[in-house]
């Protein structure tokens, strides 16, 4: 009779994914609330790190099932293996977390087995021994119960953030790492993965940067910010802007700092060109030192600013990067 | 692209968490129960269940809320009788009351309060609050309340309305579909309200495809621009009322403020514009800033901080500017129909009342399972028959007086209080955006030479903006349509000088550098604080507010 829980664990080349330790979170609530006992499976190559970090868990029993074919992600190899594990160990309750990959292969793999899958859960209760996931729809404006009536196992995958990854119980001995066979063969595999690609650029993530130098209108044209990103390079420091310059697509958006883009409070905030809108201000106003270079001496970024230069930039910024230039090569 | 949608049938849609829309709902839930109570005691059958939603394009209920406000308690206590023991969230009562003539640094004290602003019974209020506190009623009863579901588009068979289409989710700023794209659901109702407020988007398709104001008069606008000032002292007791004409508005422009105090130390105060001004460089923004340099004004606020801001449009064309409220599987209620009453500056207590008017027509409807304007008409005939009605019949004529001016204005007002709103014959009036005069050759002075801004009394509005709380999502379309941008910047130039940067009270439009001489209109949509000011002032009425990805828009807290 299909008893337990198996929960499946996501890496890519031996990192682990952090939503598996929520789906963890909601497996253990599950396993408590029902009495089923929990195991845990990595799927993979060379996923003994992975394994061992799961362990250190509050779970029954960890599960590797290795091979050269599930090195890398194919839905094929996935499902495939997938299968024979779930076959194997028999168990009432399949939990993932709703990762692109699980939406890729679960369903599939829901299918070969010709059972239920209830996805993207944001939560669970129980009913005597039965569990009744919660799931959103319309937009997420409603809740609603799924009740599962058909055979075990019964397949669910947890959104992302229902649960915090943090609050997934230690164990306070580790669970035993017992490798599990299966089989596939290169035939079922009809995908070959191309090598790894990310169309959007990485985020800037202006907020861990100590050296900040920001644009704003004060610059004019597009053409002129080459020499803000001079000054920029010459100090070391990420470049960032006001929000028109973002508007005009000078600088890409991940560049604004304001109440409509990132909040910032590095060691050095030199604004060239940035009257100090309220709206830009609220996003640097924590930063150590603020140096500003504006023509107008009524600008509010002077209120907040440590140190200040009335003037026009175009000629204190060229001026400002080749004095640091020099002092760099000669230091 | 064929976008697969889903479908979520109702019986009724409400569409906007406004006064008219949740006391709709409420007042609906309690006449089903009573219903079936009564059907269950007389045996006969009772209605199956009803499902009502209601749906907001605001982050929260009561976040694009913002009124004066002084509520004429006399329809809530037809809700809710003893709202005050249900926790209803007034300020305080109407105490000590004021109306005063400003000259640039005089006051000249009105010897009577004239009738229609005595407000001894009236409560100050938030809307804001007091909205919040309707939709936790309307979740009490059962109603289904979506907030972040604007409605893009009415659905229809024919002519009939059987629902809305809610805006899509997750779309990018070239219209492409981003990785959270969730197409917008269509939601069926056998009757759908809308109470979408002041020039309700969908209303305003509605109207013009079903033609529903052939016989009414264009509506004409105010818009009212407000802050909240926090007092370090008492000095301006809660329920205090003061009113004001005059200065610093011209005497084409029709307009006066209001300084309310509210409870913990906080000052209301605003200023409504008539949105029907002849210059095109009148600037709501700037004259409510200058308002507040007037000695009343700036010694009342002395040692204060500003806490909110915020600006919203209002409907003051009254009776004759009422469109047909029904068709067939629609109803259009509150400010979206011009129910406002503009003497007395009140439409709140005229929302509720209209809400609780179109729930009767509604049960009625259910019962009968007819949906077609022949039993929902009930509804045209119930308003101009209730108080409402009265009230608005009897202040027919009041802004169509202002409409030539504040003296005749003045002068008319006064013959009717006397004679209970009768003239000799009936005022004309069109629509406000067609007063607005072309740009002469002599450059006028600069009316705003003199306002400075200190950033203790007055604000840019900039500035101001950030006080509404705004947000938008940076990454999706602008919400404010403009159909022919050239016009913006081959015509308008000359012929008005871009008033949109004037009339905006949150910088939206900006003439920017274009390139080879040229200008161009740069819309900084993110700033909207969903006035409706553009769509109903822009002199070539080629602006179209449209709502934005659910959510969007100010964050109004206490307003």
């Amino acid at each position: 009779m299909s008893q337990g829980i198996v929960l499946f664990i996501e890496q890519r080349d031996g990192v682990l994914n952090r939503t598996s330790f929520e789906a963890m979170v909601a497996a253990q609530g599950i396993a408590s609330a029902t009495g089923e006992t929990l195991t845990a499976v990595v799927l993979g190559k060379s996923v003994a790190a992975v394994a061992s970090e799961v362990a250190s868990k509050k779970l029954q029993a960890v599960y590797t099932a290795e091979d050269d074919r599930l090195a890398e992600y194919t839905p094929d190899g996935y499902a495939a293996a997938s299968k024979q594990v779930v076959e194997k160990l028999d168990p009432r309750f399949v939990i993932l977390s709703h990762t692109y990959q699980v939406r890729d292969y679960a369903p599939k793999l829901a299918a070969m087995l010709g059972r239920t899958f209830v996805t993207d859960c944001v939560g669970f209760r129980a009913e005597g021994s039965e569990v009744v996931f919660t799931r959103q729809i319309f937009q997420g404006k409603i809740n609603t119960d799924v009740r599962v009536v058909g055979a075990p196992p019964i397949l669910a995958s947890f959104q992302a953030g229902s649960y915090r990854a943090d609050k997934a119980e230690a164990a306070e001995a580790p669970a035993p790492i017992t490798p599990i066979e299966i089989n596939i063969s290169d035939i079922q595999i009809r995908t070959q993965a191309e090598a790894k690609f990310q169309e959007a650029k990485q985020a800037v993530d202006l907020s861990q940067a100590p050296l900040i130098v920001a644009v704003g209108r004060g610059i004019k044209s597009q053409e002129n910010i080459e020499i803000v990103q001079k000054l920029a390079e010459a100090m070391g420091a990420e470049i960032a802007a006001s929000r028109p310059i973002c508007d005009n697509e000078w600088l890409p958006m991940d560049r604004q700092i304001g109440s409509s883009g990132q909040t910032v409070s590095p060691k050095l905030y030199l604004a060239v060109g940035i009257s100090g809108a309220i709206q830009h201000v609220v996003g640097m106003k924590n930063s150590q030192t603020i140096v500003a270079i504006n023509k107008d001496a009524e600008a509010p970024i002077f209120d907040i600013a440590d140190y200040g230069i009335v003037g026009d930039l175009f000629e204190i910024v060229p001026a400002l990067t080749a004095e640091i230039l020099k002092a760099k090569s000669e230091g | 692209m064929s976008i697969e949608r889903d479908t979520l049938e109702m019986d009724v849609l409400l569409v906007g968490a406004g006064p008219a829309n949740l006391a709709c709902a409420i007042q609906l839930s309690k006449l089903i129960s009573a219903h079936n109570e009564r059907s269950k005691e007389s045996g006969s059958k009772p209605l199956d269940e009803v499902n009502i939603a209601v749906i907001e394009k605001a982050s929260e209920i009561g976040a694009h809320q913002l009124s004066g406000a002084v509520l004429d308690p006399i329809s809530l206590r037809e809700l809710i009788p003893d709202f005050e023991k249900h926790g209803a969230p007034l300020e305080a009562p109407v105490g000590e009351e004021h109306v005063y003539f400003l000259s640039k640094s005089g006051k000249i004290p009105l010897p009577i309060l004239p009738p229609p602003l005595r407000n001894h019974g009236n409560y100050v209020v938030s809307l804001n609050k007091l909205t919040r506190w309707l939709g936790e009623k309307c979740e009490e009863a059962g109603v289904n309340i979506f907030p972040e579901f604007p409605g893009a588009e009415m659905l229809y068979e024919g002519d009939t309305v059987v629902g809305v289409r809610t805006g899509d989710k997750g779309i990018d700023k070239t219209g492409k579909p981003k990785s959270n794209f969730e197409p917008g659901v269509d939601i069926t109702a056998k009757v759908t309200v809308l109470g979408e407020g002041v020039r309700g988007s969908l209303t305003k398709q509605m109207i013009e495809r079903l033609k529903l104001d052939r016989e009414s008069d264009p509506q004409v606008y105010s818009v009212g621009i407000k802050e909240l000032w926090e007092m370090p002292d008492d000095r301006f007791a809660p329920g205090s009322v003061i009113h004001t004409m005059g200065w610093p508005l011209d005497s084409r422009t029709f307009g006066g403020s209001w300084v309310y105090g509210m409870r913990d130390r906080i000052i209301d105060i605003g200023l409504a514009v008539g949105l029907d001004y002849r210059d095109p460089k009148i600037d709501p923004h700037h004259e409510f800033q200058r308002f507040k340099t007037h000695p009343l004004i700036s010694d009342l606020l002395k040692g204060g901080k500003l806490v909110r801001y915020g600006a919203k449009a209002m409907p003051v064309g009254g009776w004759f500017t009422m469109p047909q409220l029904t068709s067939d599987g629609v109803m259009i209620i509150g400010d979206s129909a011009g129910m406002l009453n503009g003497e007395r500056l009140k439409g709140i207590h005229t929302a509720i009342k209209a809400g609780m008017l179109a729930a009767e027509v509604i049960l009625n409807a259910l019962v009968k399972k007819e949906f077609t304007r022949k039993t929902l008409s009930e509804f045209d005939l119930k308003l101009k028959s209730s108080y409402i009605g009265r009230e608005l019949y009897k202040s027919r004529n009041f802004h169509q007086a202002f409409d030539r001016g504040r003296m005749f204005g003045l002068m008319i007002e006064g013959i009717s209080i006397i004679t209970g709103g009768r003239l000799p014959s009936r005022l004309p009036i069109k629509a406000g955006h067609e007063h607005m005069q072309k740009l002469t050759s002599e450059a006028g002075a600069d009316r705003y030479a003199g306002l400075k801004y200190d950033d203790q009394l007055t604000f840019d509005k900039l500035t101001d903006v950030y006080y509404s709380s705004t947000h938008h999502d940076e990454d999706q379309p602008a919400h404010l349509k403009v159909v022919d941008m050239n016009i913006c910047i081959d015509r308008c130039v000359t012929e008005y000088g871009n008033p949109c940067q004037n009339f905006c009270p949150a910088n939206v439009y900006e003439m920017v550098d274009g390139g080879e001489g040229k200008r161009r209109l740069q819309i900084n949509f993110s700033n909207c604080v969903h006035c409706k000011t553009c769509d109903i002032m822009d002199p070539y009425q080629i602006i179209n507010w449209v709502p934005p990805e659910g959510g969007g828009g100010p964050n109004y807290r206490k307003m």
